[in-house]
């Protein structure tokens, strides 16, 4: 099966007034990936997702969204966001689940018109993907953290995007709510082919659904550079979900190609390590 | 009694007027709480005053003057808010410095000072035609525009980012929206003042708020409760003879209060029923 690059980044440079977070980066992420973005704090992870999306200005290089030029690309409809801390924030808005995630169909309903039954309905679905539907008369102000980040990734699901980026989206909340939220961006990772490409601290939870790891540091990506650590680490916390999912999802992190423990040493070392735990 | 109070062409134009203020300024007063810029209806009505002055100086309508001094305070608000958008409040503290400078400053050159003053406290009951026929027109324009911007606004004011992202025309929006927040703020300075006009911008919304289950019903509630206070407030300034602006920013007040209340029995009675389902056998 050939693999289509939905986000490539060329050479990409940035940096805050003289000093440089990011130097001739390069990435490519597949469509079906589920790739994270891992590195220490300030190494510019959030910002390489607002560079994704045309928010900050890069300094050099180029990025390609679904095989557009991000300079002309205008399909963001396709491309579903979810920033940092946006659960909370929303708790701070007095509106419910259903009216956040309607205001999110703006694409769809247009300027200055009244949103329909059709609308009202792909709102409800949306809520339902995310188990949410019973709360969406509830004011976000009185849903959990773990609720409010479900609501969050409604409003970004109701529009269909191909491509989810999420930037921590499990700072915040309890155990038992990020295995929830992991296990729907799963699902629709596997089902629906929804490529996610999520920044995360928490990469001992996050690691068993990823079947990519970009690890941001000295100013750049390498996806040969992931600490090991990490990786055996969350092979422990859930052995049973990795393994399995190691045969039947994962490419390579190091060569890009499906995992195969014959084909390269990265993924010899994790079928090992998983035999051995 | 009631009769008595809409015997006098004055009482039935204030409550004209005062009643389309009460249903534009809490539409103003949602998006602006909202953005937590509160404070914005302070700013805008200070520098009111310094276009009134102007307005007074160089003998023109200070209506007029009031306007135009809204209009740059308000794009000047907009403009600093993005120059630094994490201290965004701190555009309002800059803008409202500025009016109260330069009010107090051109007070000075007022001859008429009677007039001046008038536009401090208001003067409901002594407005014109040409202001009642203003107040009118710039209402229903103000309504529509918030009713046809409603999931415009809502989307900007949540996640303005997100809303850009969307396509949808933010900064037109935001200009439509500024302009429209200046033209309410100055003819409301002259109805009800402008030391009070930020009062009816904040007030209702945050008693709604209070109460209400979503932002819809926040929107309908702040306009039902700057509806009843602007009616209660004239009608007990008219009874007690008391000033109309500083009357129906009370009863404001003692609705908000009112919805404290009501919120806190609220919260016990929930907290009684939890207990009983408690306690009950499964």
């Amino acid at each position: 099966m050939s693999l289509e690059c939905v986000i490539e980044v060329r050479d990409l440079s940035f940096g805050y007034s003289d000093v440089l977070l990011l130097n001739r980066v390069s990435f490519c992420v597949n469509r079906g990936d589920f790739a994270a973005i891992i590195g220490s704090n300030g190494t510019g992870k959030s910002t390489m997702i607002k560079l994704l999306l045309g928010l900050l200005p890069p300094s050099n290089g180029e990025i390609f969204l679904l095989g557009e030029k991000l300079t002309s690309f205008r399909r963001f409809s396709s491309i579903g966001y979810v920033p940092q801390n946006s659960g909370n924030e929303a708790g701070k808005f007095p509106a419910t689940a259903e009216e956040i995630v309607l205001s999110s169909l703006y694409p769809q309903i247009g300027f200055l018109k009244i949103p329909g039954k059709k609308h009202r309905a792909m709102v409800q679905d949306a809520l339902e993907r995310v188990g949410m539907k019973a709360h969406a008369r509830t004011l976000m102000s009185e849903l959990s953290g773990g609720q409010q980040q479900r609501v969050m990734l409604a409003r970004v699901l109701v529009n269909n995007p191909e491509i989810l980026l999420l930037d921590e989206p499990t700072v915040g909340i309890d155990a038992g709510a990020v295995t929830t939220l992991l296990e729907i961006l799963h699902k629709l990772n596997i089902e629906k082919n929804v490529t996610v490409l999520m920044v995360t601290h928490d990469m001992a939870q996050v690691a068993p659904y990823t079947n990519r790891v970009l690890c941001l540091s000295d100013r750049n990506f390498s996806e040969d550079a992931i600490p090991e650590g990490i990786l055996v680490h969350a092979h422990a916390e859930s052995h049973e979900h990795m393994h399995d999912h190691i045969h039947e999802h994962v490419h390579c992190a190091a060569c890009d190609h499906p995992h195969d423990p014959d084909q390269c040493a990265a993924c010899s070392h994790l079928h090992e390590s998983g035999d051995a735990l | 009694m009631i009769s008595e109070l809409f015997q006098y062409d004055f009482m039935r134009r204030a409550f004209l007027v005062g009643i389309l203020l009460a249903v534009i300024i809490p539409c103003i007063g949602m998006i602006v709480v909202f953005k937590r810029l509160s404070l914005i209806g302070d700013a805008l009505s200070h520098t009111s005053l310094a276009g009134v002055a102007i307005g007074l100086i160089l003998g023109i309508n200070p209506i007029l003057g009031a306007m135009a001094a809204c209009l740059l305070a308000a794009f000047g608000i907009e403009a600093i808010r993005k120059k630094i958008p994490r201290f965004s409040e701190l555009s309002i503290a800059i803008v409202l410095s500025v009016g109260v400078g330069l009010a107090g400053v051109l007070s000075g050159f007022v001859k008429n000072a009677v007039n001046f003053n008038s536009f401090l406290f208001g003067s409901i009951v002594a407005i014109s035609n040409f202001e009642t026929g203003l107040v009118v027109g710039i209402s229903i324009l103000v309504f529509l525009a918030f009713l046809l911007l409603y999931k415009e606004l809502f989307y900007i004011t949540f996640d303005e980012q997100a809303a850009a992202l969307s396509g949808v025309p933010v900064r037109l929006v935001n200009t439509i929206f500024t302009i429209l927040t200046a033209v309410t703020v100055s003819v409301a300075s002259r109805t009800v003042g402008a030391l009070i006009v930020s009062s009816l911008m904040v007030v209702p919304v945050a008693t709604a708020m209070i109460l209400a289950g979503s932002y819809k019903k926040t929107a309908i509630g702040s306009v039902i409760c700057a509806v009843i206070a602007t009616i209660t407030g004239l009608t007990i300034s008219f009874y007690w003879g008391l000033k109309p602006g500083g009357t129906i920013v009370l009863t404001g007040v003692v609705l908000f209060l009112l919805a404290l209340l009501v919120q806190k029995i609220r919260s016990l009675y929930r907290g009684r029923k939890m207990k009983e389902a408690a306690h009950e056998p499964s």
